[in-house]
């Protein structure tokens, strides 16, 4: 079905406005030219609302009531974000099931916010959480925009829809939390262990979804993520970093459990989705070692040292360990969790005591 | 002309590479004139600092000189060379 549409500046290519900014004529060169200065802008407004964290708008309409507001796009297979809105809060399933999962999805997460730790939405006052699906076309990724949860349908040859695992939802909309709370720069061990808060999350929100206790749980982060054809489980295991996949075409999953095998490289933002592996077990050890639900005891004291404000926004692991060390003590003294916390951390090579002098 | 792609980052972390040799190629010129077009948008951009979340992170090298973009910053030109480099490309 072949529409003929009127010529939009919005809709023309990049690369013909900027070929058109060129042009000598000024009738074609001044609008392109502003059309690329404004996409440039919000370009830039995303990039330093995920650098400085994002300014505080006006009260959400959810502010009041702690009720979601979910606003699920479909980017059409494009990468204009967000999208066509297809499904608003409160609306009937839609007949897309990427839709409707990625709906569910925002839900489960902002629930275990709210039941767990009291928090409201992403930015604990309500936040409407925003997701578009079918980006790009065979696009095998997810992301977080700094505003928004981004997620491709996979190349159907190594990736899936990557709405298909609850986790990979709540670990999106987790990056949000973080950008709105301890804000941890994406690079470094800083970046592993903003990938880590997410990971940690996101393996939260199954278990809730699920209602598992840490024994019970699987600890995968995107099981059901990859293609038959790949040999491997998940993307990442948090019971046994480096375990998840091994097959010919991904290689093998490279993360390390502990500090023994830390990896330095400068791919992959200084290995954020490697080192990550560290402080996923350290967490896993944790709430495998108090029991129950991993959420209730081992979730809270990430979440307080998340939201404690006393970490700078490039912290090392022994930083965040002491971090977490500080919050298990305020909440729970010199208890169970406190000390399985410290054996935790041991156990994955990370110190816990202060040995060097703050930069 | 030779153009390298390596794609890093992304939710799985995992790197990709890919290589295509536009010589004696029918589409040669096709090639040439999207790599230099992904590649004028690329310059004056130096590597990405700070990259979004889970975002794919590119390093583009044609005929020796290498530049960088990120998601979600791609001009239509860089996605489509870097879409058709990793499929077509060994």
């Amino acid at each position: 079905m072949e529409a003929i549409h009127p010529v939009f500046c919005t809709i023309v290519p990049p690369h013909v406005l900027d070929k058109l900014a060129r042009a000598e004529d000024p009738a074609l060169a001044g609008p392109a030219r502003r059309t690329l200065e404004a996409d440039a802008q919000q370009r830039t407004h995303r990039r330093l609302t995920t650098v400085i964290g994002a300014p505080s708008l006006a009260p959400s309409p959810g502010a009041a009531d702690n009720k979601v507001h979910r606003l699920i796009h479909d980017a059409q297979h494009k990468t204009d974000l967000p999208g066509k809105v297809v499904r608003k809060e409160g609306a009937e399933p839609f007949k897309d099931a990427t839709v409707n999962r990625a709906y569910a999805g925002l839900g489960a997460t902002f629930e275990l916010l709210l039941k767990a730790f009291g928090r409201n939405s992403i930015d604990g006052e309500g936040m409407p959480l925003i997701a578009s699906v079918h980006f790009d076309r065979d696009y095998g990724n997810a992301f977080w925009d700094g505003e928004q949860m981004v997620f491709g349908d996979g190349d159907g040859e190594i990736f899936l829809d990557f709405t298909l695992p609850v986790d990979v939802m709540g670990h999106e909309l987790a990056h949000g939390v973080t950008q709105h709370t301890a804000n941890f720069s994406y690079f470094g061990q800083p970046g592993a262990l903003n990938e880590s808060m997410s990971d940690v999350i996101g393996s939260l929100v199954k278990q809730y979804v699920n209602d598992q206790t840490a024994a019970e749980a699987d600890w995968l982060i995107g099981q059901g993520l990859l293609a038959e054809r790949v040999q491997g489980v998940a993307l990442r295991s948090m019971k046994a970093p480096g375990t998840a996949y091994d097959d010919d075409v991904l290689g093998k999953d490279p993360q390390p459990a502990t500090m023994d095998d830390y990896v330095t490289t400068g791919r992959d933002n200084g290995g954020v989705h490697i080192n990550s592996g560290i402080p996923n077990h350290a967490f896993y050890l944790l709430a495998d070692a108090l029991g129950g639900k991993a959420w209730e005891r081992a979730g809270q004291i990430w979440y307080d040292t998340l939201t404690a404000g006393t970490l700078s926004t490039t912290p090392t692991f022994a930083d965040f360990a002491q971090a977490t060390v500080a919050a298990s003590r305020a909440r729970y003294h010199d208890g169970e969790e406190t000390q399985a916390l410290l054996k935790a951390w041991e156990q994955v090579g990370v110190p816990t005591t202060q040995k060097k002098a703050k930069l | 002309m030779l153009i390298q792609v390596v794609r890093t980052g992304g939710f799985a972390g995992i790197e990709r590479r890919a290589e295509i040799d536009t010589s004696g190629r029918p589409d040669a010129h096709e090639w040439h004139a999207l790599a230099g077009e992904a590649a004028a948008a690329g310059r004056g951009l130096r590597m990405p600092g700070a990259a979004i979340p889970d975002g794919f992170s590119y390093e583009i090298t044609v005929d020796g000189q290498t530049f960088h973009c990120a998601e979600p910053q791609l001009s239509d030109a860089q996605r489509e060379l870097i879409s058709r480099v990793l499929k077509e490309g060994a």
